[in-house]
Formats: C-alpha cells, sequence, structure tokens
C-alpha cells in the first residue's frame, strides 16, 4: 500500500498542473466563443454586450487574417484578467483606425499563437465594436525588448501593432516582444 | 513448457497491464477534462498569467512629460537645444500663460522637431506666434486635419511652419519643420486659465512635468474636467507625491545632451491686498511694487523642467473676498466668471449632523492586485473616523453581495470591530456587478432625516454597464449623497465622476497605497462639514448660457464657480442654496462686475469640456458632441482635439549652412534671458528625448528599429501564460508516476518469479 502513495502523490499534483494548463487554453478558447457572440450582438445592437453575465470586461474589436484564417476579439486593457481572455487594447494607445498607433497585445501561446503564420504584406483585417472596419498591411516585424519598443505614441500614419512574446516555442517568458507593424490601407462601413 | 508459460504468464499480465495503463490514461484525460470544466465554471477570474505588475509599468504617463522627440531613422542624438521661457500674467481670477520655446538646431542638418509638453488641463490654448528671424508669423486656428495638411504642405515645400495640437487635453505638441542648420526659431503659444482657490488660498500649477508616471493620462485629465465642472476640484491642487521620479534616468546624460532649462515669472494682480506668497517647489524671488502686485521670477534665473511649479497666495485680509464677480464683452456677448464662497462653508465649520454612511467596497477579481489593498486601507481608515453618534453599514460586492448588518447600526467599538475585521477578510475575486450594491446602498431604511446620508463607494469601476448605474443614482438618490472613491492605477473615471455628479458627492481617486491616508483625509474634511446644497443660479434679465448647467454641491472651502455667456450685462445673478438646513441666497448685480480678460475663453473651454463629457456618457452621440466642441473651438479660437493652430512662413527658407547669428534674434525675446546660459552645456539636467526628422528625407514605414530606452516609447505588456509549462511538467509527473505504478507493480512478480 504504502508503495502506491508516491506514484498516487505524483500523478495527482501532475493532473492538478496538467489540469491547470489545459484549464488557461479551455478559458482562453471557450472565452473567445462567448465574447464572439457578445461582439456580434454588440454590433447588431449597437449597445455593449457583455460576453458573460459577471464579466468585467468587454470586446472592443475584431481582428481577423483572412489568409490564414485566423481572428480574435480584442479587449479593452492589457490587465493579466483580460489577457487570459483574448487579446488586450493597451488603454494607453487609441483605437483601431485614428491616426497614430493602436497595439494589441495577447498571449503568444493561446490568442496570438497565429501570429508566427502572419507575413509581411498579410492584410489584417479590423472590426470595431462601433461597426467600422479598418484594413492594414503588414508592414514588418521586429523582436523587441518589452521597455524598448521603439513604439511611439505620436506617429503620422494611421498604425497598427501586434504584439506577443518571443520567442514563440518557449516555456517561461521572457522580455523579448514579437513586434508586428501594419499600416492602413483602407476604410469601410 | 517452462518457456511457454513464463512467457504466456508475462503477456497475459502485460496484455492486462497495458488495457489498465490505457483505461488509467482514459479515465485521468476524462478527470482532467473534469477538474478544467469546474475550474472554469466555478471561476473565470483568475490571471494565471497576471501581469498586473506589467499592467501597472505600461499605464505611465508617458508622453506626459515635456520632451523634444527625435525620429529614429539614424539621426545623431545631439540634436535641437530647447529652452523655455513662461511669462505668468494673474490678473484677479484669470492667469494668462505665455509659453515661449526656443528651437536650436546645432546640426548640420535640417530637421523637424517636435516638442511634447503638458498644459494645466483647463486651460484653453488660442495663440501660435512663430518668429523667425525678424518676421513673427502668427497662426491660425483650423480643423485639426485641415492643419495638419497646411503644415505638411509647407514642410515639404521647404517652408519653415509651426504646428500646435493637442494629444490629450492637457498635452500639447509643438512641431517645427525646416529648421536649418545652426538656426534658431522661436514658438510661443498662450493660454487661459482660471485660477484656482481653496478657502483662503488661492493658486497656479504650472505643470513642467506631470504626475506620477503610473497614472494613465487620461484619467488625470478627466479629473481635472469634471471636476473642473464642478467648480475647481480637489486634483488640482493635490500634490504630486513622486514627482521626484518622474525625471527619468535613462538615458545617459553625455555632455551633448539635450537641455530645456526653464525660467519662469509671474506677475501677480490679485485685485486684493497680498499677503504671503510661496512657491512649493523652486526657490524664488519676490518684488512687490505695491501692496496688491508682486513679480515673482526663480532665485536661480532656469531650472530643468523636472518639477511642477506650484505658487500659492493669500490675502492680506484674514478672509479671502467671499464674492468674486468679472465679465467681459467679446463680440456681441459678455462673458461672466463669478466666484462665490457659501457662508456655511466658513462659519459652521464644526457643528456637523449625525451622519449615516453606507461604505460599498468591491472586491471584484478586477480589483485583485495592489487596488484591493489601498481600498482596503481606505475603508480602514474610513472606519476609525466614525463618530459614536454616527450609523453605519458595509456592502461588498462581486457578482455576489454582502450587507455586514441588516440596517445601519450605530458606530461603536463593537459594530465598527466587526466591521474592521470583515473588510480585512475580504478577497478579490468574482465579477462586478455594481447596480444591485449601488440600490442596496441607496435604499434608506432609517429614513431619519435628522441625519445626513452619505454613501462611499470604493471600485475601479470595471464595468460596461455605466448607463443602468447611472439610470439607478438618479432613480434613487433621494437625500443620499454618493461619494466614489476610484481605486488603483486605472478607474475609470467617467465613470466615477459622472456617478459622483449624478449623486451630488465627490469624487476621489487614490492612486497608490501612500495616498490612502491624505485622500481619505479630504474626502472625510467634506464628508464632516455640511455642504451647500440645493444650489441654484438665475438671472433676473438677461438670457444666459451657464456652464455647469447642473450646480453641483459646494463643500467647504470650495467656491461656488458659475461661467456664463450673457446676452446682455444687466439685472443681477441670485444664487440660491441650502447651507445645513438653513435656506441661503446671495444677489450679486451684473452691474459691479469687474472687467476680466480671456473669460470667453474659458467658458467655450468649460463648455467642450461639457460637451466631451457628454460624448463620453453617450449623453450626445460623437458626431453631436463634435460638431458643437468643433463650432466652439473654431468661435473661440482654442486648441481642442479636433481643432490645431498652425503657422507658415510663406517667405523660403534661407539658404542652407548659414548660422543665424544671436543679433539676427527678435527683440521681443522674453525678459531676463541669458542666452549664453540657455545654450550652455548644463551636465546635470535632466536629459529629454529627441526625435528628429531631416525635412528633406521620404516617409518610409520602414521597419521600426528598437530605439534607445526612450520614456515617451510604448511598453509591451507580459504576454506569455505558463500554461504549456504547466501541462509539460504535469506531463512528466504523470508519466512518472506510471513508471513508479508499473515498476512498483513488477517488483513483487519478478521477486515471485524469482
Amino acid at each position: 500500500m504504502l508503495r502506491l502513495i508516491s506514484p498516487i502523490a505524483l500523478a495527482i499534483v501532475g493532473i492538478l498542473l496538467f489540469g491547470d494548463g489545459t484549464y488557461i487554453h479551455g478559458k482562453a478558447w471557450l472565452a473567445q466563443l462567448l465574447l464572439n457572440c457578445a461582439f456580434d450582438r454588440s454590433v447588431a445592437t449597437g449597445e455593449a454586450v457583455k460576453p458573460w453575465s459577471w464579466a468585467d470586461m468587454w470586446p472592443i474589436a475584431r481582428i481577423e487574417v483572412k489568409r490564414i484564417g485566423a481572428s480574435a476579439i480584442v479587449l479593452e486593457g492589457t490587465s493579466g484578467q483580460a489577457l487570459a481572455f483574448g487579446p488586450g487594447h493597451l488603454s494607453q494607445t487609441i483605437d483601431a483606425g485614428e491616426r497614430g498607433i493602436a497595439v494589441y497585445a495577447a498571449h503568444r501561446d493561446t490568442h496570438f499563437r497565429f501570429l508566427k503564420n502572419v507575413a509581411i504584406g498579410d492584410v489584417v483585417d479590423v472590426t470595431r465594436i462601433d461597426g467600422q472596419h479598418f484594413r492594414y498591411r503588414m508592414d514588418s516585424s521586429a523582436v523587441v525588448n518589452f521597455d524598448a519598443s521603439g513604439l511611439e505614441h505620436a506617429t503620422q500614419d494611421f498604425e497598427l501593432v501586434l504584439a506577443t512574446c518571443w520567442p514563440f516555442d518557449a516555456v517561461t517568458s521572457g522580455p523579448e516582444r514579437y513586434i508586428l507593424h501594419a499600416t492602413l490601407i483602407g476604410t469601410g462601413r | 513448457m517452462d518457456t511457454y508459460d513464463t512467457a504466456d504468464s508475462d503477456y497475459h499480465p502485460m496484455l492486462r497491464r497495458l488495457i489498465k495503463l490505457g483505461l488509467f490514461l482514459l479515465v485521468q484525460g476524462i478527470a482532467v477534462i473534469l477538474v478544467a470544466c469546474v475550474a472554469l465554471l466555478v471561476s473565470f477570474e483568475p490571471g494565471w498569467s497576471a501581469t498586473s505588475e506589467q499592467a501597472s509599468l505600461l499605464q505611465p504617463g508617458d508622453a506626459r512629460s515635456g520632451s523634444l522627440l527625435l525620429k529614429d531613422d539614424g539621426a545623431t542624438v545631439e540634436a535641437i537645444r530647447l529652452g523655455i521661457d513662461v511669462d505668468i500674467n494673474v490678473s484677479g481670477p484669470t492667469l494668462r500663460a505665455r509659453v515661449t520655446q526656443v528651437f536650436r538646431n546645432p546640426t548640420r542638418n535640417w530637421v523637424e522637431a517636435t516638442y511634447v509638453y503638458p498644459l494645466a488641463t483647463n486651460g484653453a490654448v488660442d495663440t501660435l506666434k512663430m518668429v523667425v528671424g525678424d518676421r513673427v508669423i502668427v497662426g491660425d486656428i483650423k480643423e485639426r486635419q485641415q492643419a495638419r495638411v497646411i503644415y505638411e504642405q509647407a514642410r515639404r515645400q521647404g517652408q519653415k511652419a509651426a504646428l500646435t495640437e493637442q494629444e490629450r487635453p492637457n498635452i500639447f505638441t509643438n512641431s517645427v519643420a525646416n529648421l536649418g542648420p545652426g538656426e534658431t526659431v522661436l514658438v510661443q503659444i498662450e493660454y487661459q486659465e482660471p485660477v484656482h482657490q481653496s478657502g483662503n488660498e488661492y493658486s497656479l500649477r504650472l505643470p513642467l512635468v506631470v504626475g506620477p508616471r503610473y497614472n494613465p493620462a487620461p484619467i488625470v485629465q478627466s479629473v481635472d474636467f469634471r471636476q473642473d465642472g464642478s467648480g475647481w476640484g480637489a486634483t488640482h491642487s493635490d500634490p504630486v507625491p513622486d514627482r521626484d521620479r518622474i525625471s527619468p534616468p535613462l538615458l545617459d546624460p553625455a555632455s551633448n545632451a539635450p537641455v530645456n532649462p526653464t525660467s519662469i515669472t509671474v506677475h501677480l494682480k490679485a485685485g486684493f491686498a497680498l499677503g504671503e506668497v510661496k512657491s512649493h517647489h523652486h526657490a524664488i524671488k519676490v518684488e512687490s511694487p505695491d501692496n496688491m502686485t508682486r513679480v515673482v521670477t526663480l532665485a536661480d534665473g532656469t531650472v530643468p523642467a523636472d518639477r511642477d511649479f506650484e505658487l500659492t497666495w493669500k490675502p492680506a485680509a484674514e478672509k479671502a473676498p467671499s464674492v468674486a464677480l468679472f465679465h467681459e464683452r467679446v463680440g456681441d456677448a459678455d462673458y461672466l466668471l463669478a466666484f462665490v464662497t457659501p457662508p456655511g462653508a466658513e462659519a459652521s465649520t464644526r457643528k456637523s449632523l449625525p451622519r449615516e454612511v453606507v461604505f460599498v467596497i468591491d472586491n471584484s477579481g478586477s480589483m485583485g492586485g495592489t487596488s484591493i489593498v489601498q481600498a482596503k486601507a481606505s475603508l480602514t481608515y474610513a472606519l476609525s473616523r466614525l463618530q459614536p453618534n454616527d450609523r453605519f453599514n458595509v456592502i461588498r460586492f462581486d457578482d455576489t453581495m454582502d450587507m455586514l448588518f441588516p440596517a445601519s447600526v450605530p458606530a461603536d467599538a463593537a459594530h465598527v470591530g466587526d466591521a474592521t475585521s470583515f473588510v480585512s477578510a475580504l478577497q478579490a475575486r468574482g465579477g462586478t456587478e455594481m447596480v444591485p450594491a449601488m440600490r442596496a446602498a441607496l435604499t434608506d431604511k432609517l429614513a431619519d432625516t435628522g441625519m445626513v446620508r452619505q454613501i462611499v463607494f470604493l471600485t475601479d469601476g470595471a464595468i460596461g454597464n455605466e448607463q443602468q448605474l447611472f439610470e439607478t443614482i438618479t432613480a434613487m438618490r433621494g437625500r443620499s449623497r454618493v461619494f466614489m472613491v476610484g481605486i488603483g492605477s486605472a478607474p475609470n473615471t467617467y465613470l466615477m465622476t459622472r456617478a459622483a455628479e449624478l449623486g451630488r458627492g465627490a469624487f476621489t481617486h487614490i492612486g497608490s497605497v501612500e495616498q490612502v491616508e491624505e485622500r481619505m483625509r479630504g474626502l472625510f474634511a467634506k464628508l464632516e462639514n455640511p455642504a451647500v446644497t440645493g444650489l441654484s443660479a438665475t438671472f433676473s434679465e438677461a438670457r444666459a448660457d451657464v456652464t455647469p448647467a447642473i450646480i453641483p454641491d459646494v463643500y467647504r472651502d470650495e467656491p461656488l464657480v458659475l461661467a456664463a455667456r450673457l446676452d446682455r450685462l444687466a439685472g443681477s445673478l441670485e444664487i440660491k442654496g441650502r447651507v445645513g438646513d438653513r435656506p441661503w441666497s446671495v444677489t450679486l448685480p451684473l452691474q459691479n462686475a469687474a472687467e476680466g480678460k480671456g473669460l470667453s475663453k474659458l467658458w467655450a473651454r468649460r463648455k467642450i469640456g461639457d460637451a466631451e463629457a457628454a460624448r463620453s456618457m453617450r449623453e450626445m452621440t460623437p458626431e453631436d458632441s463634435d460638431k458643437a466642441i468643433l463650432a466652439m473651438a473654431l468661435d473661440h479660437q482654442i486648441v481642442t482635439r479636433l481643432t490645431s493652430l498652425v503657422a507658415v512662413d510663406k517667405t523660403p527658407s534661407r539658404p542652407e549652412g548659414m548660422p543665424l547669428q544671436l543679433s539676427e534674434l527678435p527683440i521681443n525675446l522674453p525678459a531676463g534671458w541669458d542666452f549664453e546660459k540657455v545654450f550652455g552645456e548644463r551636465p546635470n539636467v535632466t536629459p529629454t528625448q529627441l526625435r528628429e526628422r531631416h525635412a528633406d528625407a521620404h516617409d518610409q514605414p520602414a521597419a521600426r528599429r528598437p530605439a534607445p530606452v526612450v520614456p515617451d516609447a510604448i511598453r509591451l505588456p507580459k504576454t506569455a501564460t505558463s500554461a504549456e509549462l504547466k501541462m509539460i511538467t504535469g506531463l512528466i509527473l504523470i508519466v512518472l508516476a506510471l513508471i513508479l505504478f508499473v515498476f512498483n507493480r513488477r517488483r513483487p512478480l519478478l521477486t515471485d518469479a524469482a
């Protein structure tokens, strides 16, 4: 009996850890589903719709890269809580579609995993919660330190930056960030 | 046979074990999914990759300190030098500031320089002048895009041009295009601002750097905004606690680091005999030509722009005048600015009525980290301030809600002790359902009119259904007053200010644990002293457009400040209200109003502030409010979110390589400037950041290189979860457990076989 204790204890810890990890992914995935519905309804009704009744954040935009079939709902703010559910809009940057630089950040292993497949020249579609549609083209990428992004608030153009952690396949977090820079090429609706 | 037997008996258990293993894995898989689902349902809240630390770093008012910027296309850092002179004229209730920025280009390139600088939030920027050589070019107000186009065009054509834009309500940029090698250009802006009054003390603040970095820009601005609407709120007089932190030691102050020495002169004409005049952060020299006038200059001549300049003055008499009335005629309208300090606010200082206070604390997940610590500290402090004859209750809420006592209880030691331990046990989790908590707090169970009913609501306001909350307050407020306490680095200020306004209370922002006591003391000073309530203003003859439209309660030491646009200056202004339970009114004959300056701009600035607020409250559609703001801004020549000032020197720029001589500089230089000193090297001065653009270079959207660490750069949050790490570790552990398990099972078999 005694000899069973150590494998069982190990197994329990292992299951808990594994469950924890799965939970992060499960949460990220499920939240996006709910956010997607909430976003569609928000756009349709013109009112902010909560993704779930006790949520204390709300969607502000949808980003899509049609070439690789990736899309995600962006939330306001980049607190750990918001980022667990979806990409976050750095609240001190401007909204997408305005003059200046809008920055969306998300986890490299959940919502922005697709960034590694995004190539320069890809078109990114951003639909804001007010229904306005903006089309950006990727024009550069860089790996930078989190505190030396080289991104400035005041820019001449209409710019969008998608940021996530670098490198993509690391398991621990580091100071490096991968940024994809895009410039507005068109608006719609 | 033996061999077969062994093989047989070995083979079957092996198969069994394999099946067992398979089953085990299956069960485990189900368990994992169950665990994940349960965890998912139980709480959506915890941030596994919690980045609150990072997030707080992310909210710096990065662009909020004055900084000269340099575009990173490989230009040398040795670039534009900048000197700043500020000349402030205080006349009675308003001040007019003239900020002169000297741009000098010591390089051999033609450059474009952009200077980002803070200004007072409620200041109205209305004048831009560019001085090139001996020519003065006066800027025109234009719609923002249009101004930008004009500027860009001039830039491309090699003409000198200057552009003033508002980035945020208290952040402006000045850009100068085509600054030739060795050239010097002066850019001068002017703005109008009301003087701040608190009790017996008048003050002005010149932001040279802005606020603690963890205060996100929009927050502080809008605080000022709305407070402005409600009579120069407390934010304006708040000291910035960690001012010293602001100067970022990020660039090495190398010998060629740019300097931006600032000189300040204040001509103080208060309109009454002056007593003490004091600068809080700088050594000053004060001259007194007569007893109503002071001229204040910096003792050291110039200072690095690393601390806000704050000047306060008091009247020589014991009491400040309690009424002040000023008017200005612009076009066919009269503009009026009235200050009234209600009597109750001075006289009945300590005769406080017993109070019923309901504290509401938000312990939702978004309050996690330092926010909940601040909220708990604030509430604990508040509980300790209750008087024995007060009554109180505590409500906590996330997506559920608890009321500590069924109805408000006397604030005796036992009850306060209960409440304190209740509060200290709170943990941040769950969602945010604010409306039921507000409804419970507003429900007036005691209905004891002998008591003042106050609600102190501590939250970060992270909700989306603001409108619903506003409706609840409007419908249920009754005689209750709602005091919002915004917690954390990024509270939803619009929600707070608006809720406080509707609840006729006040908004207090607590951004750090260190601020808790000071801010809460300020709040309690308001709570414990009777306010002047039910205020209304009526003009006997003139038709008036008054701002603020709904006059808020006025608390101790705060004057009521009204700005109005009148069709004619006739009749009188009557202000009515209640001090405690006594009615109070005062009538001001408009004929007695003294001549003031720039009042129209102040009025327009406040109307623009009102429109911006209405926009964010969705009381006006964005289009409507933009239209209103634009019309107002163009009418009154004010720089706003939608309008900019642009000046273009039509004459072609001077030929390359011809340095501008000192003697060529215009004579209307700010008095007391010593150019040698201004442009001399000052090694210990705060370095600014530089952005320089070669005027003739093409705009290329090339890859952005990581610039040197500049405080203006956007910081990126932490964007990796520990999911993979956890899953991998978990799997390894499970495999280990299996190996152990199998090994343990095998050993007896092996020993048996042996």
